[in-house]
C-alpha cells in the first residue's frame, strides 16, 4: 500500500476545557474523495480548518512524505491545500479577479490569469457574470465563485465545508454537480457535510467525526 | 453690519489670489499632508496588528492609545518644544521653528487616531477575509494588505480624520512652529494672530477654506464609498 498523501497523526484539540480530540489519527490518499460526517459541534470543520493551516492544533501532519508539527505548517504546503469556507468570501472586486487572485499569488503572469479564470467560470456555469461584484451574486452563485476560485489553482489536497448548506433547490443541485465533478476530475477533496445526496455519493470514502473520534468507514 | 465688510474683503482676498494668505493655505496643507504620509503606514500597521494579534497587555495598549485621542495638543507642542530645543536632546538638530518640527508634531498628534480607526476597521473586518488568502496561498503580510484593502474605507476614514485633526490644530503648531510669517505660519496660527490682532478679514478667509476642507474631505469619503458599492 502506498503513503497516503496527507495524515494527521497524535491530533490533539482543545477549546478551553473542552477536549475535541487526544491523539487521532486521519490519512487522506491521493487522488481519492472524502467526506466528513458526524453531528453539529463534533469538529468537522476543525478538522478541515487543521489540516488548511487555518486552525493550531497539537499533533503531526505529514504533506507527500514530509513531516511537520501542526503549529509549524510550512508555507509551501498552503499553495497546495485550499479550503473553501461554508459561507464563502469573496472579494470585493470582480468575480474573475477573485479568480484571479491565488493564481497571482502563484506568480501566474495577468494575461494568463485571466484566460484560466474564464475557464474555471465556464466549468462553474458563470461564464456571464465574471465582471459582477460579488454583493450581486445569489448564494449559489457565490458557492460556485469560490468552488471555481479553489479549482482554478489546481489544488493537491481541495477541503470543502458544507459546500450545499444554506442552498435549496436548482442552487443546491448545481453546487452538488460541480462538487462530484471536482471529485470525479482525480482531485483530492475532502467535504464536511451533513448533506444525504453528497454522503450518499459512491466515490467519496466516508468518514465519521464523533465524541472525540475520527472513524473510516472502511 | 460689522461682520459684512471684514467678510466680503475675506472674499476679496482669497479670490484675487493674495500671496500671503495661499501661502499659509499652502503651509497647513503641505503640513498636514506630509505628516499623514509619513506616519500612515506605521500607524495602519500597527492599528492592524492590535486587531489581529492577541498577546499580553493589548487591552492596556488599546486603552493607552484611545487615551492619547484626547491628549491635549498644546502639551504635545509643549513636550516636542523641549525634545527639539537647544537645550533639548535633540536641539542639535535646529529643527525648531521649522516646518519640520510642525510636521513632527502633527505626525504625534495624526498616531493614535489612525490607529484607532484602522484597529476599529480591522475589527469590524469579517475574519473570512484574512483565511480566505492565507487559503489561497498568500503570504502573512499579503493577507494583512488584502484584509486591510477589503476594508478600505474604514482605513480612508482613518487617514481623513487623521488629516482632520492635524489640519485644524493650533496649539503645537503655534509651540513648534512659532508663527513665523512665510515659514511656519499656517492657517490655525494666522487665524488665532489676526483676530487677535482685529483684523478679522484674513481670519474669516481662513476659516472659510478650513470648512472648505472639511467638507471637501467628507465629500471625498462619501464619493469614494459610492464607488466602492457600499453606499
Amino acid at each position: 500500500m502506498s503513503a497516503p498523501l496527507f495524515s494527521l497523526r497524535q491530533l490533539a484539540k482543545q477549546f478551553g476545557t473542552r477536549v475535541l480530540f487526544e491523539n487521532e489519527r486521519l490519512e487522506f490518499e491521493s487522488g481519492s474523495g472524502y467526506v466528513l460526517t458526524g453531528p453539529n459541534g463534533s469538529g468537522k470543520t476543525t478538522l478541515l480548518r487543521i489540516v488548511a493551516g487555518l486552525e493550531p492544533a497539537g499533533g503531526l501532519i505529514e504533506f507527500r512524505g514530509q513531516l511537520s508539527l501542526i503549529a509549524a505548517y510550512p508555507e509551501e504546503w498552503r499553495r497546495e491545500v485550499v479550503y473553501v469556507h461554508q459561507q464563502p468570501y469573496l472579494f470585493h472586486t470582480s468575480i474573475e479577479k477573485n479568480l484571479g487572485y491565488g493564481l497571482a499569488r502563484r506568480g501566474m503572469p495577468a494575461a494568463e490569469r485571466g484566460e484560466h479564470a474564464r475557464d474555471a467560470l465556464e466549468w462553474a456555469g458563470l461564464g456571464d457574470r465574471r465582471e459582477v461584484p460579488p454583493h450581486k451574486l445569489s448564494g449559489g452563485e457565490k458557492q460556485r465563485a469560490a468552488l471555481a476560485r479553489a479549482k482554478v489553482l489546481n489544488p493537491t489536497l481541495l477541503l470543502l465545508d458544507e459546500p450545499t448548506a444554506n442552498l435549496d433547490g436548482d442552487a443546491r443541485k448545481q453546487v452538488l454537480e460541480l462538487v462530484t465533478a471536482l471529485c470525479i476530475e482525480n482531485h483530492t477533496v475532502v467535504v464536511a457535510s451533513h448533506d444525504p445526496e453528497i454522503i450518499r455519493l459512491a466515490i467519496l470514502n466516508r468518514v465519521h467525526v464523533a465524541d472525540g473520534h475520527i472513524k473510516s468507514d472502511d | 453690519m460689522e461682520w459684512f465688510e471684514p467678510t466680503g474683503l475675506a472674499f476679496f482676498l482669497l479670490l484675487t489670489g493674495d500671496a500671503d494668505l495661499w501661502r499659509i493655505i499652502f503651509t497647513s496643507l503641505i503640513c498636514s499632508v506630509i505628516a499623514l504620509l509619513l506616519i500612515s503606514p506605521a500607524a495602519i500597521a500597527l492599528g492592524f496588528l492590535i486587531a489581529k494579534i492577541t498577546f499580553p497587555g493589548r487591552r492596556a495598549l488599546v486603552v493607552l492609545v484611545q487615551a492619547l485621542l484626547s491628549f491635549p495638543t498644546v502639551v504635545v507642542g509643549l513636550v516636542l518644544y523641549m525634545l527639539l530645543s537647544r537645550q533639548g536632546p535633540f536641539g542639535f538638530l535646529k529643527l525648531l521653528f521649522t516646518p519640520e518640527a510642525i510636521i513632527i508634531g502633527y505626525m504625534i498628534i495624526a498616531f493614535p487616531v489612525l490607529v484607532v480607526f484602522t484597529l476599529s476597521a480591522v475589527q469590524g473586518a469579517d475574519p473570512r477575509i484574512y483565511e480566505t488568502a492565507r487559503s489561497l496561498g498568500a503570504s502573512p503580510l499579503r493577507s494583512a494588505l488584502t484584509t486591510l484593502f477589503e476594508v478600505r474605507f474604514g482605513v480612508m476614514a482613518a487617514v481623513f480624520n487623521g488629516f482632520g485633526r492635524v489640519v485644524s490644530e493650533v496649539g503645537c503648531a503655534i509651540m513648534v512652529g512659532g508663527n513665523i510669517a512665510g515659514l511656519t505660519r499656517n492657517i490655525p496660527t494666522a487665524i488665532a494672530l489676526e483676530t487677535s490682532k482685529g483684523d478679522f478679514a484674513q481670519g474669516i478667509a481662513l476659516g472659510f477654506v478650513l470648512i472648505v476642507v472639511a467638507i471637501g474631505i467628507n465629500a471625498a469619503l462619501a464619493w469614494l464609498q459610492g464607488r466602492g458599492g457600499l453606499e
